[in-house]
């Protein structure tokens, strides 16, 4: 038997203020479950989201360091041991969605000062670059080390923007977030592979194509994904390198 | 009703619609912003921007959700008819929330870059050919512009302009837009790091938006195969039968469908009888399930008139719809099934006297 409307039941007209009252009792038990319902669903959503990491900038702790630029072939400074700490080869990126390569290719291999804002997580440190200048007292002369090659490596993990991923936006990772790596990659970030295993306990590689050179935008449709990658890992101080070759590549999710 | 076309013509329901709406999507982005991230269990916090993305952004998809089921809800329980009346403030409101949320994610993903945010949103990604990785924003473009296309033209200027069935055939692009969002939410935010409550409500949508047109879809099936009684009984040089007059209550209406998928809808007032088409000539309301106040056929929808000898709006009005002719024989209504032309005057079959 099909719906059919009678003289009894409450009938409303939306131009006219009064409302039948069963239909007000009605309509106001929805509107408490509309908004209530609304209100705990926030919640729901909002606190169960998913821990972004402690990437992030370390405003409170400036960057400065006398080293050498270096096209690795992404921009890194290379910064002489001293008595406590070892050798360190840091990533280096602009502000914003840009490179280093300017303030890399301009200053060549002469010893800089370079002032910056770390952006950090664990142990993957990326520079923001702020000014760099030709250092005046660059003290003991230094030449830094060549890379030690550790092998061919089979991984899995993601390829994310080495900035963003770091901390420079929290979650900075994932497909919601591949635009952002693409245009980070565009504007010259260092490309990072996040593994899930490690390689002498790091699981952060600055990326290169197999031959060491920059990666094109062959590395585009991979960004993001949970891939399987093959190459050569090199330790350049306690940074690693990963010379991936990109036609073995291939998407696991 | 209104003779003259206004942005809004404001009335109590109205604005109790609105300011409900209001507080609800306002508390909605209160507790997601403020109140919630308290109760996260983070090393970090995540991005400010990035949240607000996530809160206009979720609120938008759960506001498409309830007006996709106020339809439905409505067939299936008369009660839901008041939250139709205002639904396209509903739907304008929506549009815009989902407006905010694409600017937020177009100032933060793609700003800061060398390259122009606009030409980065349609050219970052372009890896259409894959799923997994597909540019899923643009899906979410394709919803935001149909959405602005439906809140733009959701006044009845130009449902008048371009014409009821136009008009109705636009709005059912709302359905694209959902399908749109679905998947944007599908292709981007759920292929993140599992998050078993987002995916759990962007499926329980999905289900219940589904379900309930399905139900509801058979519901009406099964209401036209019932109502066919006219087609397979009783033919009299052309009438069908329609009915008893006990089926029809006083200032009501028996809705019968014709062989062709027509409803008519006969109504019982004043001791007389009137049929016209079912269908109103604002949106297609079912007339058959309004009542007659004041002398007038009156849609449960959003309240149009019409008179019920001649199926024309009272003046100024200008609004008329197809009348039939009717008989009745005993307590048995006869139905001519051929429509007269909009605004044709029949005379009213006097019930005391046929009986």
């Amino acid at each position: 038997m099909s719906w059919r409307q009678t003289k009894d039941a409450p009938f409303y007209v939306g131009y006219l203020n009064a409302v039948p009252k069963p239909l007000v009792t009605f309509l106001a038990v929805f509107a408490i479950c509309f908004t209530g319902g609304l209100g705990l669903a926030a919640l729901a959503l909002s606190s169960t989201q998913n821990d972004p990491g402690s990437g992030g900038f370390q405003w409170g702790n400036r960057f400065e360091n006398v080293g050498i630029l270096e096209l690795r072939p992404y921009p890194v400074l290379r910064v002489a041991a001293n008595g406590e700490t070892a050798a360190r080869t840091y990533m280096l990126a602009g502000q914003g969605k840009r490179g280093a390569f300017n303030q890399a290719e301009k200053h060549g291999s002469t010893p800089v000062t370079l002032r910056g804002v770390p952006v950090n997580r664990g142990d993957l440190t990326m520079i923001q670059v702020g000014r760099v200048e030709t250092a005046e007292d660059a003290g003991t002369p230094f030449t830094p080390s060549e890379p030690v090659p550790l092998g061919r490596w089979k991984l899995t993990g993601e390829i994310c923007d080495g900035k963003c991923y770091a901390g420079a936006m929290r979650p900075g990772r994932g497909l919601a977030h591949k635009a952002c790596a693409d245009l980070c990659l565009t504007g010259g970030i260092p490309p990072v592979f996040v593994s899930s295993g490690p390689v002498e306990n790091r699981n952060f590689f600055l990326m290169a194509d197999k031959e060491g050179n920059l990666l094109g935008d062959e590395i585009k449709p991979l960004l993001a994904l949970y891939v399987e990658l093959e190459g050569d890992v090199e330790r350049l101080d306690d940074l690693m390198v990963f010379k991936v070759d990109l036609a073995k590549a291939r998407i696991l999710k | 009703m209104s003779v003259q076309y206004t942005p809004v013509i404001w009335n109590r329901n109205k604005i109790f619609y609105d300011a409900v709406l209001l507080i609800a999507v306002a508390l909605y982005l209160y507790v997601y912003i403020r109140v919630a991230p308290g109760f996260e269990d983070v090393t970090k916090p995540i991005d400010g921007a990035t949240l607000r993305m996530r809160a206009f952004g979720s609120c938008a998809f759960l506001m498409l959700t309830v007006i996709l089921c106020i339809g439905p809800l409505a067939r299936l329980d008369r009660r839901f008819l008041p939250l139709l009346y205002n639904r396209r403030h509903f739907g304008v409101m929506t549009a815009g929330i989902a407006a905010v949320h694409a600017n937020y994610v177009l100032g933060w993903y793609y700003n800061f870059s060398p390259t122009d945010k606009y030409v980065a949103l349609l050219s970052s990604n372009t890896n259409y050919g894959q799923i997994l990785g597909f540019p899923f924003e643009t899906l979410g473009i394709a919803a935001l512009v149909i959405l602005f296309v439906l809140a733009a033209t959701s006044h009845d200027f130009w449902l008048s302009f371009l014409g009821a069935p136009i008009w109705k055939a636009l709005h059912m692009f709302i359905y694209a837009a959902y399908a749109f969002v679905v998947l944007h939410v599908a292709l981007g935010a759920l292929q993140g790091a599992g998050d078993p409550i987002f995916t759990s409500v962007v499926a329980a949508s999905v289900v219940l938006v589904s379900a309930l047109h399905f139900t509801t879809g058979r519901m009406e099936a099964r209401r036209d195969r019932g109502e066919e009684t006219a087609k397979a009984s009783l033919q009299e040089q052309g009438w069908l039968v329609a009915g008893d007059l006990d089926e029809i209550d006083d200032d009501c209406a028996k809705v019968v469908t014709l062989s062709d998928d027509e409803r008519v809808a006969i109504f019982k007032y004043d001791g007389k009888l009137s049929a016209i088409t079912n269908a109103c000539a604002h949106q297609n309301g079912p007339l058959g399930e309004g009542k007659v106040l004041w002398g007038c056929i009156t849609c449960p929808w959003h309240g149009y008139q019409y008179n019920l000898s001649d199926g024309r709006a009272p003046a100024p009005f200008t609004e008329k719809i197809s009348t039939y002719r009717l008989q009745l024989i005993g307590s048995t209504i006869l139905l001519d099934p051929n429509a007269l032309p909009p605004g044709t005057h029949v005379d009213p079959v006097e019930i005391g006297e046929a009986a």
